[in-house]
């Protein structure tokens, strides 16, 4: 009898396992749990074309955890600097979930990170912030962020006011949106047209008003040697000797190009100032988002 | 005594079913990964060896998945990543097989990617780690760094160890030394260019530079540009156009004159570079050359 009762609780406790095995496997949550598990080490690891991977895989059997799976492509896609289709995942992210905030944020960071300033904005509108909080000081020093790379002083003002320098996780950012603010305000940018002329006048001097003083003088030297050199042959040949028309054709060749060099230069100033504005501002957008998420 | 008996027999039939059970799992861990691999599909089986990784607990097991990851990443020429996955058995101190193996493909990574002072540096930790004589491959790979890094006193004695831990026939090391002596006199004659007296001669013969270099066309044209800028200036003197001569014929020709001396130097570093390459390919070939001979023996 004695057996008997050790046989039956070594059955019940052998039987237990199977049992126990069964739930586990019927459990497609725990199975999709251990999957993100799984992802979220490759993500740990920087393998995001692997992580990517396994996230689309996954598919319809992750209906129910699709704010978890929206909001991982869409990091991952963030990671790999593939910006639209990042904005486009976190974006969907629904507004229970945890992590709406962050996806939210970052999704109208990388909008205008790829220029979509208008569609940034309204992301940005439309994320609830209670009055006070941190929350809706990062969403003024987004829009703050935005008015500048639209270079909209007026909406700039209407979002700067908010600035309390309360948050240490974007006090900096605050500062620095100003001195940002400042520059734009005080930049000269120099026309093209006026650059072309000046160049017309005296050649180089278009390309020294642009700030490319060293480049100015060169063209000059060169245009200078050209002149001089179609003069002598002017003077020894006359008008109609060949020398002197090669020379001369040579000459009105690099003082026309000198002229549309000097306007190009000046866009390229201008291009490279505005590019040099939107990268410090994008920066100063970015480094609360990271401190504030991270 | 029926019941002990039949107690006794439930016990070794249940403990057994569960050993089985735990044995085939873990002879088919691999299973699945190692059918991706085998049909081509190297991205996915490397997905899953590293889930074999994360799931495991058996350090062992880790190891072994993480050498097949290894080669799944080879297969998909991503050198670099299977380096850096391989780095993290390195501590592994487990069964001296699979770290040898793990030392080798690290070294194997290292040198495939681009680092080869890692992989000379591991290689040397594998020789100290484990006694000669090595495998075949190990030699191989260590003879490719050490050509890489142009250790090449190095390269001769390791190739002599080589030999002699293999070819039992002396003349036959012998006349390999000897060939290896041969390829690296004649590299190493044919590297003697220094782009610096290559701008010396430009400076004082146009064109002799490029000539030194070894590129004849480029300095028969850098010399016959001065020369007719020269004439152009002349000319102009001549017929009275100095200011034009000034511009015309100097300007010209001091810019040939400048930019011959400036292409004899980067003319003569161009072929020095490809030369030691070529040195390199000659000896990475004459290596294999070795390897498969040794094989042969």
């Amino acid at each position: 009898m004695k057996y008997c009762i050790a046989l039956i609780v070594l059955l019940l406790v052998f039987s237990f396992f199977p049992v126990q095995a069964a739930l586990r496997l019927d459990g497609q949550d725990q199975e999709l749990r251990t999957e993100l598990d799984f992802i979220l080490h490759l993500i740990t690891r920087e393998d995001y074309d692997a992580s990517l991977y396994l996230l689309e895989r996954i598919g319809d059997a992750g209906r129910d955890w699709s704010d978890s799976l929206n909001f991982l492509s869409g990091w991952v896609m963030y990671r790999q600097k593939n910006l639209e289709l990042s904005a486009n995942k976190l974006l969907k992210v629904g507004k229970e979930s945890p992590v709406f905030y962050k996806s939210h944020f970052f999704g109208a960071y990388n909008l205008a990170h790829i220029g979509q300033h208008q569609e940034a904005q309204k992301v940005l509108y439309n994320i609830p912030v209670a009055s006070g909080s941190m929350h809706e000081a990062l969403r003024c020093l987004q829009l703050s962020g935005l008015a500048l790379l639209q270079n909209d002083l007026d909406e700039y003002f209407k979002y700067s006011m908010s600035f309390v320098g309360e948050h240490h996780v974007m006090v900096e950012q605050e500062r620095n949106m100003e001195s940002h603010r400042r520059r734009l305000e005080e930049a000269r940018t120099p026309s093209p047209l006026v650059a072309g002329m000046l160049s017309a006048a005296v050649p180089g001097l278009g390309r020294i008003y642009a700030g490319k003083t060293s480049e100015g003088i060169i063209s000059f030297l060169y245009v200078a040697a050209l002149g001089f050199t179609s003069y002598d042959f002017y003077r020894g040949g006359g008008a109609k000797s060949p020398m002197f028309i090669i020379s001369a054709g040579v000459t009105g060749l690099f003082y026309a190009g000198n002229i549309a060099g000097s306007a190009v230069a000046v866009r390229r100033k201008n291009q490279e100032f505005r590019y040099e504005m939107e990268q410090r501002i994008l920066f100063d957008m970015h480094i609360p988002l990271r401190n504030a998420f991270n | 005594m029926k019941w002990n008996n039949v107690f006794c027999l439930t016990c070794i039939f249940l403990c057994a079913t569960h050993s089985i059970e735990k044995l085939s799992a873990a002879e088919d861990v691999f299973e699945k990964a190692n059918t991706l691999f085998a049909d081509g599909y190297f991205f996915e089986a490397a997905i899953e060896y590293e889930r074999i990784i994360f799931l495991s607990e058996s350090p062992e097991v880790r190891v072994q998945s993480n050498l097949k990851k290894a080669e799944s990443l080879k297969q998909l020429g991503s050198f670099g990543k299977a380096r850096s996955d391989l780095q993290r058995s390195l501590n592994y101190r487990g069964n001296d097989s699979l770290r040898l193996e793990v030392l080798y493909q690290f070294a194997f990574c290292s040198f495939m990617a681009g680092f080869s002072f890692e992989a000379y540096a591991t290689l040397l930790h594998l020789r100290n780690v484990f006694k000669e004589p090595h495998e075949h491959r190990i030699y191989l790979l260590e003879s490719l760094v050490l050509t890489d890094l142009m250790h090449w006193e190095d390269l001769r004695n390791h190739l002599q160890n080589w030999m002699v831990n293999y070819a039992e026939n002396e003349s036959w090391t012998q006349k390999t030394l000897q060939a290896y002596d041969d390829i690296l006199d004649k590299g190493l004659r044919a590297l003697e260019i220094d782009p610096e007296r290559a701008g010396i001669l430009s400076t004082f013969l146009p064109g002799s530079g490029q000539f030194y270099a070894g590129e004849a066309g480029w300095g028969i044209l850098n010399a016959f540009s001065q020369l007719a800028s020269l004439a152009a200036f002349g000319v102009m003197v001549y017929n009275g156009y100095y200011i034009a001569s000034f511009f015309a014929g100097l300007g010209p020709f001091q810019s040939f004159y400048f930019g011959g001396i400036r292409q004899a130097g980067d003319l003569a570093t161009k072929n020095k570079n490809s030369r030691l390459n070529e040195l390199q390919t000659a000896l990475a070939q004459f290596f294999f050359e070795v390897e498969a001979g040794l094989l042969d023996y």
